[in-house]
């Protein structure tokens, strides 16, 4: 068990920057996401610390060591890949005992401890198959089973769910949870599914052009976010943003549209988010404002209200029983205390 | 006309260029096999022999022999050296970058060189008196510059295994390249995590997933190797004696320069039948389904 600390840690590939100066501690026995779109560097920084990649600058430490010199065999830790990265010419067994083989485990320890990690994943009656008789869900047990059978510092996960199907991948997820309570090893886990980084992590770090924009448990980046970015990145349906100013307590929108009241001096160039879930569906004239339901969408679990004003357009859900036709005029209700203010140049949170 | 017969006459034309230029001169060369078939007597009628040719050859030609024996240790070493020569190059000029990519280019010109050239470059480059390699080890190692490479029998053995070698490396070495480029890095990765070493993941996992692309350039080898011809004819014409005389040599002498075609034709297609295991095993391993 360890923690791992990044200090400035870079890459660049001639112009290309993957990853910028980023320092990051993980601490010891934590669950940590590294969550954002695809070439903001997540994966970069994991096999940096992997050691697949070597950092431009910075440093690493897993521990109390510095690895940057360490080949990845040398940095104790245990990596399942995209793409499972199963060996397909060796039985489950033997790929589940490889990192035992190679590390030279005297011969009567391998077995029970593939046998455990095989129950573990629930794997046991594959042992003597080769990893293509496997499906998907279960080669990436395989994956799972080979990063556990021996007992790493670190846990490297790198989108460890995306190959597989929308509802193995609920499944697996859980399993997931399940397992990384139980082992209690530092874990990195490297996903660009926002629903993964909020259910499983401790800590959640959303980044973007190489940099993490916000750092913090998913109560905080989904309920506090830091900027535009993470604001937006963060929740389905996304957050409402809507671009305007205020005037005398009111924040006010393209074509003089009053939204609702805000608490805030007067100011221009600012970006207003709601949550769909923190706007209420009401009765016209009832709520903070009218707009013209734009679509209507019922997902079974509850319903999705697009309305749109000039060329606005604002998500709000609603319960499950509503109804709304198209083109018809329906109010909406702000939740004021779930409003955030952004600056539209820079992206930072404004706060008051 | 209807179209399913139309199919038939568009492929006719390389049917009839196929059989014209294959099939009936191995069916006439299996024909010849059976006759005495000198070229320095009239075309009929020849004396008709059964299989006398080919007991002819087994039992009364050393000469026949040793050709199968110069052919049998020329393949088995050339393609054992150029396999694991290939190999090696192989493993370096597989991560690519620019310099790696660049190498890769020019290695393709020993292989755009035809063997006869090869041959003839090589014999020049062993000449005693002005050849190459003897200039060369004047200066730094005078006690081989003495050396006649190509008058030697064992030694002209080697030179043509060498140029043989030198010739097909960059051909399997790019075969080989294209193989390793086809293996997941993911399984490479994994196995470097794991905690395997550099010899390790080479050994696990890296050959084990090549096996398929090695055994089609092992056969592929082993094939061009049997039927060498045109090297060692400019390169020793088989000599010195017949210390590099391979089937296909002997194959030509008997049958262009001793007139004996019905004889030659026999141990041509003696030749066929290590080339038929080669070629359905050859084809086993590339038409495979994954």
């Amino acid at each position: 068990m360890a923690k791992v600390v990044l200090t400035n840690l870079t890459k660049r590939w001639g112009d290309f920057v993957g990853v910028d100066n980023q320092s990051l501690e993980i601490h010891d026995k934590e669950f940590l996401v590294l969550l954002g779109p695809s070439g903001c560097g997540k994966t970069t920084t994991m096999r940096m610390i992997a050691g697949l990649e070597d950092p431009t600058a910075g440093e690493i430490r897993i521990g109390d060591r510095v690895v940057n010199d360490a080949l990845p065999k040398d940095r104790d830790i245990a990596m399942v890949f995209q793409n499972y990265g199963l060996y397909p010419h060796m039985t489950i067994y033997d790929n589940i005992a490889y990192p035992l083989k190679v590390r030279g485990t005297p011969k009567p320890e391998i077995e029970p401890r593939v046998q455990k990690a095989a129950e573990q994943v629930e794997l046991t009656e594959f042992l003597h198959r080769k990893p293509k008789a496997l499906s998907g869900g279960q080669r990436q047990r395989v994956a799972l089973a080979r990063a556990i059978v021996r007992h790493p510092q670190v846990f490297l996960m790198d989108e460890p769910l995306s190959n597989l199907d929308a509802k193995l991948r609920v499944s697996m997820r859980a399993e997931l949870k399940h397992l990384s309570h139980m082992l209690q090893v530092t874990t990195v886990y490297v996903t660009h599914d926002q629903i993964e980084a909020m259910t499983l992590a401790d800590r959640v770090a959303v980044m973007k052009n190489g940099r993490i924009q916000q750092l913090g448990t998913p109560d905080e980046i989904y309920n506090d976010p830091a900027n535009l970015f993470v604001a937006g990145f963060i929740g389905s349906p996304a957050m409402n943003l809507i671009e305007g100013r205020i005037e005398n307590g009111v924040f006010v929108t393209q074509g003089g549209f009053a939204v609702t009241k805000v608490e805030a001096p007067n100011r221009s160039g600012l970006v207003l988010g709601v949550r769909p879930e923190d706007l209420t569906i009401v009765e016209p004239g009832t709520g903070d404002f009218d707009v013209p339901v734009y679509a209507f969408e019922n997902t079974g679990e509850s319903v999705q209200i697009t309305g749109q004003f000039n060329r606005q357009r604002v998500i709000a859900k609603g319960d499950r029983y509503l109804k709304r036709e198209i083109e018809e005029m329906t109010g909406m209700s702000v939740d004021q205390k779930h409003l955030y203010l952004f600056d539209q140049s820079s992206g930072e949170r404004i706060r008051n | 006309m209807r179209d399913r017969h139309l199919k038939y006459l568009l492929v006719l034309p390389a049917v009839i260029v196929v059989f014209a230029t294959a099939i009936w001169p191995l069916v006439e060369s299996l024909r010849l096999s059976f006759y005495e078939g000198r070229l320095s007597r009239p075309a009929f009628p020849q004396s008709f022999l059964g299989v006398e040719n080919y007991t002819w050859a087994f039992l009364e030609e050393p000469a026949f022999w040793n050709s199968v024996w110069v052919t049998a240790t020329y393949t088995f070493w050339t393609v054992l050296l150029t396999t694991l020569l290939a190999l090696g190059l192989a493993l370096l000029l597989a991560p690519g970058g620019r310099l790696r990519v660049t190498v890769q280019s020019l290695l393709i010109i020993p292989f755009a060189m035809s063997p006869a050239l090869i041959g003839v470059s090589f014999r020049f480059m062993f000449n005693p008196e002005f050849g190459l390699f003897d200039a060369f080890f004047g200066i730094v190692f005078p006690p081989l510059a003495t050396i006649s490479w190509l008058s030697d029998p064992t030694l002209a053995f080697w030179v043509c295994i060498m140029a043989d070698v030198w010739g097909w490396i960059p051909f399997l070495t790019l075969v080989l390249i294209g193989g390793l480029a086809s293996i997941p890095r993911d399984t490479i990765e994994a196995a470097q995590v794991d905690g395997a070493s550099g010899w390790r993941v080479l050994k696990d996992v890296t050959l084990p997933q090549l096996v398929p692309v090695l055994a089609v350039v092992l056969i592929l080898k082993a094939i061009f190797s049997l039927k060498t011809f045109d090297q060692v004819y400019m390169l020793t014409n088989g000599g010195p004696g017949t210390a590099t005389q391979t089937l296909s040599h002997y194959v030509y002498f008997n049958g262009l320069k001793y007139s004996q075609i019905g004889y030659s034709a026999a141990v041509a297609w003696l030749m066929v039948i290590p080339m038929i295991f080669l070629t359905y095993a050859y084809a086993k391993f590339v038409f495979q389904k994954k």
